[in-house]
């Protein structure tokens, strides 16, 4: 018959990358080499003491130099983040199915996991604080309240935009609840709930860092935020830059393993997530 | 299951949507294994009389659609809708077996290859559906109409999203495997009217009330190149036309 399938992507690959795929690294890349060059000429040229601004060779030695301290802090503040991510996957996601099983529900508890996300972390993170005894556990319900929201929102938009011709079909099929829930419902949100996890992998480490500062050096959990934080008290700049790498470098690379899970999930079947040919 | 094809009486005494009257008074008979096509300009209410046939919309009061055996029709009718409604989760195989696996069945994967086999996908049974072209997926929606085996099939502007000559082909296919069965085929296309269906109904005015057309004398699937399938299908677009 005359119907062909979609032809793959044909275009000439280099070292296993496309033309367009090695300007896509390379570009941005540049970019940055050329914005830390920069910054180290204008620190040298200047001689901007360390204590002001350090040099992004300064920076990179004392991470070096501070790895062990700085990892272990790395370490406690990921635990945080990654138990905060997954408490707020899971909740999200009972909540949503709740939320498309009853719409009474969904209209009685929504409006409150709204204010929960426009209340400022900052703002109450004190108060958390002090209630909840234990520190750690203070840390991970602000990390949580503030990555929550997007996969309770993305997945409940998700479930309820099943498509109205496959549910009559379901129906036609004699289907019950709970399989137009785990076989369309669940599978058609899928996509809305990874892009929300997404999202939420990056407010859960900033949740998780807004907490470890306003808890501060009362807090006995001594993550990156309360290493920021030292280090600005002692003057050691460098150090405090260091910090804040590791913490950007963390949430890039939460990002990426967010977007690789998405990817593999999708790959197969939705659009968001295969390669087509260029129309 | 009873293979045996029931005829349809469908009565509408009417029905109005948030005040707008959208069928008129409405009596229609589809005889038993034939398949009966059912045309009118768009907003006429043809898809609204399909969803109630397949019991997806309420009927409304003093209505009735009885099959002639006198068993209820639940569970007895299939669908087939413009878009092929094929899960994108699942590979081909697995979409032909949806209704038997929903209803917790056996999968007789057997019979869904054969089905695959007969619409000409033999070979795809493991590709996505995102793997195929639109009238390969239109064809894996008939194999898994088929698959059914509900002796009323209700098909609601099936084959309007693909190309004529794909088009063309479906039609002789879904008219050689759906033989003997009561089909209700809503459709847009004349030609597609005067060559798969036993029985022409226009819906036409507002509200909306139902009119025989006359078919040539020749059984189905008629040949399209047929002068008097031809003239049929030329004089049935005219007044639609008209009716628009």
């Amino acid at each position: 018959m005359s119907n062909e399938p979609p032809i793959p992507n044909a275009d000439p690959r280099y070292f296993g990358l496309t033309a367009d795929g090695w300007a896509r690294v390379l570009a941005p890349l540049l970019v940055g080499l050329l914005a830390l060059g920069a910054w180290e000429w204008a620190v040298r040229a200047n001689d901007v003491p360390s204590y002001i601004l350090p040099g992004p060779v300064e920076v990179w030695n004392t991470l070096l130099r501070d790895w062990h301290t700085l990892s272990v802090s790395l370490g406690i503040t990921l635990q945080i983040t990654f138990a905060a991510l997954l408490v707020a996957a899971v909740l999200g996601l009972l909540l949503a199915v709740l939320f498309a099983q009853s719409r009474v529900v969904e209209l009685s508890l929504f409006p409150y996991a709204v204010i929960l996300q426009v209340t400022p972390i900052v703002a109450i993170a004190p108060l958390i604080i002090i209630w909840v005894n234990d520190v750690r556990i203070a840390l991970l319900i602000c990390a949580w309240i503030v990555a929550f929201f997007p996969i309770l929102s993305n997945t409940t938009i998700g479930l309820n935009s099943a498509d109205h011709n496959l549910l009559d079909l379901f129906r036609l099929y004699g289907a019950t609840r709970w399989q137009v829930l785990t076989r369309l419902r669940l599978p058609t949100a899928m996509p809305f709930f990874l892009a929300g996890l997404k999202i939420s992998g990056g407010l859960a480490l900033i949740g998780a860092i807004v907490a470890e500062f306003v808890a501060g050096t009362g807090g006995s959990a001594s993550g990156l935020a309360y290493r920021i934080l030292e280090a600005g008290y002692q003057l050691q700049i460098p150090r405090m830059f260091a910090a804040l790498l590791l913490v950007s470098a963390t949430g890039i690379a939460i990002f990426l393993v967010m977007t690789l899970i998405s990817h593999l999930a999708l790959r197969s079947w939705h659009e968001s997530a295969m390669t087509r040919e260029k129309g | 299951m009873d293979h045996r094809a029931p005829a349809l009486d469908i009565a509408i005494p009417g029905l109005a949507f948030g005040g707008r009257q959208v069928l008129g008074e409405l009596r229609l008979r589809l005889p038993a294994g034939h398949c009966t096509a059912l045309l009118g300009p768009s907003g006429v209410g043809k898809s609204t009389l399909l969803r109630l046939v397949a019991g997806l919309l309420p009927l409304p009061e003093g209505a009735w659609i009885a099959a002639e055996d006198g068993a209820p029709l639940t569970g007895r009718v299939a669908w087939m809708a413009q878009q092929d409604l094929l899960l994108p989760w699942l590979r081909l195989r697995q979409n032909v077996l949806l209704g038997a696996r929903l209803r917790g069945e056996r999968t007789d994967v057997a019979r869904a290859d054969a089905l695959i086999a007969s619409v000409g996908l033999s070979g795809r049974e493991t590709a996505w559906p995102s793997e195929l072209s639109g009238g390969m997926r239109q064809r894996a929606a008939l194999a898994r109409t088929l698959m059914e085996q509900r002796p009323v099939v209700l098909m609601d502007e099936p084959f309007s999203a693909v190309d004529a000559p794909t088009r063309h082909r479906l039609q002789d296919l879904a008219a050689r495997l759906l033989a003997g069965r009561t089909v209700l085929l809503v459709t847009h296309d004349p030609l597609e009217a005067m060559r798969l269906a036993h029985h022409v109904v226009m819906l036409r005015g507002a509200p909306a009330t139902a009119e025989e057309i006359r078919v040539p004398a020749a059984p189905p699937p008629r040949d399209a190149s047929d002068p008097a399938v031809m003239a049929a299908a030329a004089a049935l677009l005219e007044s639609l036309a008209a009716a628009a």
